[in-house]
């Protein structure tokens, strides 16, 4: 038996080298469907961008509703169809848009889509999460125009808010792997938790000097919580354990369980925080609990 | 009584024990909202001892609790009666009564989690029932609170 495997066995090795070596694609598949899973993860960590999906509706094809001061947008279709989605777009182009607001023809996008957080991702994430959008079925949706109110708010309004007001992330040089800063990177650039839980000022900037101190009044009208370790208007009773917890499994220490927007991205669409490891998860609820403690209680503003 | 009699009375009764069934099936706004609060305040805490047992590896513990969301979850929809939108006083969403069918599927949707929970507990397989007390929170009362309930206030 053994002389006969010794003799199978470099020629089981010659044909796969045969067929490695005459089909690289094999090779690139298999290279990819890490990418594609690494891409998934970095969707979950996102909360499954979830914004990109309608309630009912196809996941990433777009058209959910947004109202701001400004006027009225609907989020794109981001799903791989050629004409609706983008299918066309190159690699570049989807990363530009993600992490600058730019479209392929230079159009600016709007900052709902949160470009100055996301432009804190790694170069890896956002490759490989290229990767994981182009691999999703695609959804023919033509996306629905905005309806912008205020008069020169793009040209010259939006341009100016930008550059004095919404400071953008650094993108580190690789992604952080453990520990508190990997718990920031998440916290910071991938859940953009920021975008619900921080306040906003007047001019509807992020206020960060009051990072994560809880929203009155949020997006869709939600009041969204205080995340920072103050024990009587935050989160500074929860244990590192049962914070990573929630962001499992919705589980609240008193009983109650995660609803509305927050809800919503613990559950993901094709993938949500609920898909975090253990971890990262504990590496997140490790870097909440080194936030400086906001007093700032919030109720749901009449 | 003839027959026919019996036929007619039986007829002439039926729009009045409809009616009165109606109105004791509809309760009054604020009891509603009073009642189902506290019927969410018991379930939150029967979770929460399910959730303790299960870290503590008492599977048999859990069961009461597991029953006793089996047996609230099916009185849900008749707490919700038409007119108890109360945005003041309650976190029950207006999508409840626009979508009333999808609301009646959420609620079956607890009771047949938590029969799955009580069931699967009840065969005394540890892991098993660590696996479905994993994912119940979000697929029993997440499915229902994530569309239809307004987000708690800050305690």
């Amino acid at each position: 038996m053994g002389f006969a495997r010794a003799r199978v066995t470099p020629f089981v090795c010659a044909v796969v080298v045969a067929l490695v070596g005459f089909r690289p694609d094999v090779a690139l598949a298999q290279a990819s469907q890490q990418e594609i899973a690494r891409g998934r993860y970095v969707f979950g960590a996102t909360g499954g961008c979830g914004c990109h999906t309608a309630k009912g509706q196809p996941a990433n094809a777009g058209g959910r509703r947004y109202d701001g001061p400004f006027g009225t947008v609907y989020s794109s279709n981001i799903t791989p169809d050629r004409e609706t989605g983008i299918g066309s777009w190159t690699d570049e182009q989807i990363v530009t848009a993600t992490r600058l607001g730019r479209r392929s023809n230079g159009e600016r996008l709007l900052p709902v889509h949160p470009y100055p957080v996301f432009n804190g991702m790694a170069a890896e994430d956002l490759k490989a999460l290229v990767a994981f959008l182009r691999s999703v079925p695609p959804v023919k949706r033509a996306n629905q125009p905005k309806r912008i109110a205020v008069p020169l708010f793009e040209s010259v309004f939006l341009p100016a808010w930008l550059a004095a007001f919404a400071p953008r992330e650094t993108p580190p040089p690789s992604a952080p792997t453990a520990g508190v800063p990997r718990g920031e990177y998440l916290v910071r650039a991938v859940a953009h938790c920021g975008e619900c839980h921080t306040p906003r000022t007047l001019t509807m900037a992020t206020d960060n000097s009051r990072f994560l101190a809880g929203n009155p009044k949020g997006p869709e009208d939600q009041a969204m919580p205080n995340i920072t370790p103050d024990p009587d208007t935050g989160i500074g009773k929860w244990t590192v354990e049962q914070i990573a917890d929630y962001l499992g499994t919705g589980n609240k220490p008193d009983g109650d369980v995660a609803g509305g927007l927050m809800g919503e991205v613990i559950d993901g669409t094709l993938a949500g925080y609920k898909d975090l490891t253990q971890g990262d998860r504990v590496a997140i609820a490790q870097y909440l609990k080194t936030l400086p403690p906001i007093r700032n209680k919030i109720a749901k503003e009449k | 009584m003839s027959r026919r009699t019996w036929v007619l009375t039986a007829a002439a009764l039926v729009p009045v024990v409809a009616v009165g069934c109606a109105s004791m099936g509809q309760m009054k706004p604020e009891e509603a909202i009073a009642a189902r609060q506290q019927l969410m305040k018991d379930q939150g805490a029967a979770w929460k001892n399910i959730q303790d047992k299960t870290k503590a590896g008492d599977v048999a513990g859990l069961l009461p609790d597991a029953q006793k969301l089996v047996d609230t979850s099916k009185q849900i929809p008749k707490l919700f009666p038409e007119g108890s939108l109360n945005p003041e006083k309650s976190a029950a969403k207006p999508e409840i009564w626009a979508k009333w069918s999808d609301f009646e599927a959420a609620a079956k949707n607890l009771t047949a989690q938590s029969e799955k929970l009580r069931d699967t507990a009840q065969s005394g397989d540890k892991a098993a029932t660590q696996a479905v007390v994993q994912t119940f929170g979000r697929q029993a009362c997440g499915t229902c609170h994530t569309p239809f309930r307004v987000p708690p206030k800050q305690s």
